[in-house]
């Protein structure tokens, strides 16, 4: 087996943060064109949109062709109700052969009634197994769209959902990054104790790591617990101003 | 590469000690990182698998990270190696 050192470790889980940071820019140029793209395939088309939506249904990231898929997709978040959210919720196509007749949403069939909206097909998106958003497509007039057109929305809908799958919320880089924090202090901490171990009773580095870890078995403390009292430090990291790590 | 004598039972037991807490491989690689593991997250991977062997004072912190990981919960611990009786055969040799 190739030695591997912690540092390549940490340059991973350090991309992987970086990684995160950078794709809320990102997402919002692959919504962009995603939509556009699905705009220009499906005849009858007048506009397209593609919105990620987090856990509370609260839409994350969305791009659309134009104002009108906006101010209807607006009307679904605000209503709480409409062909987006039903997709995203029963992780079903929904196709609308006319919005003006049809009883499903009432209220946001009521709001977008002096909007260009007839005809709707809207797909979720899919990946790993959870919904993390729709896909749709407006057409002005009613009957624009068919069975085969929600069979082709669903094939555009499974690449984009894996592509788009890896964005998340902002919230979570930076839990990354605090769980990332606690693990280097406690690390630095463990390793510490360790160097003092192997100094003081002229140790190698895994029989000072094996004393530590009897000394927490044995007393039913961590090991950074362990590791705080011998060197007589608090096992918490500081907080405040080392926080601006973010 | 062999495996030793106590390290599929080992594993066996820290599997099912993560599922009944419900703790994934990459948390549970990240913190037995913070308490000075030095193997990499794919090796794990690797090892939660059963497909490679990593040394005993490795598989211990494996197990440590995983306890001090459930302590607010009253499922399966995960076993040191100390813990395993290698002449012992597996309670479900089966479910392996």
């Amino acid at each position: 087996m190739i030695k591997k050192y912690p540092l390549d470790e940490l340059s991973t889980a350090l991309g992987r943060i970086m990684g995160l940071l950078l794709t809320e820019e990102k997402v919002d140029h692959a919504v962009q064109h995603l939509s556009r793209a699905v705009r220009d395939s499906i005849p009858g088309t007048i506009g397209a949109g593609v919105s990620l939506l987090d856990p509370h249904a609260r839409p994350v990231s969305s791009g659309s062709t134009g104002r009108i898929v906006e101010r209807a997709d607006a009307f679904q978040y605000e209503l709480l109700q409409g062909p987006c959210l039903t997709a995203w919720a029963t992780e079903e196509s929904v196709l609308i052969n006319d919005v003006a007749t049809d009883g499903r949403w009432p209220s946001w069939s009521a709001a977008v009634v002096r909007l260009p909206v007839r005809s709707v097909v809207s797909t979720p998106l899919i990946a790993g197994g959870e919904a993390i958003g729709a896909m749709k497509i407006y057409a002005d007039v009613p009957g624009a769209f068919e069975d085969s057109t929600t069979g082709l929305m669903e094939l555009f809908a499974a690449p984009a959902a894996t592509l788009l799958a890896h964005i998340q919320t902002s919230e979570i880089p930076e839990r990354i990054s605090q769980s990332l924090q606690a693990a280097l202090y406690n690390r630095d901490l463990i390793n510490r104790a360790c160097g003092v171990l192997m100094e003081r009773h002229t140790l190698s580095e895994d029989i000072a790591l094996r004393q530590l870890m009897r000394e927490a078995r044995s007393s039913r403390a961590t090991l950074s617990e362990v590791s705080a009292a011998f060197l007589g430090v608090s096992p918490e990291r500081p907080r405040g101003s080392s926080d601006g790590l973010r | 590469m062999g495996f030793d004598s106590t390290e599929p039972e080992q594993r066996r037991r820290l599997q099912a000690a993560l599922g009944a807490a419900q703790i994934s491989t990459g948390d549970l690689w990240l913190y037995y990182f913070g308490i000075g593991g030095a193997v990499g997250e794919y090796e794990v991977e690797a090892y939660m698998q059963g497909l490679v062997s990593i040394p005993q004072l490795q598989r211990d912190l494996l197990a440590m990270a995983a306890n001090e990981l459930f302590t607010d919960h009253d499922g399966p611990r995960a076993p040191y190696s100390d813990e395993i009786d290698a002449d012992d055969p597996p309670a479900k040799p089966d479910e392996a």
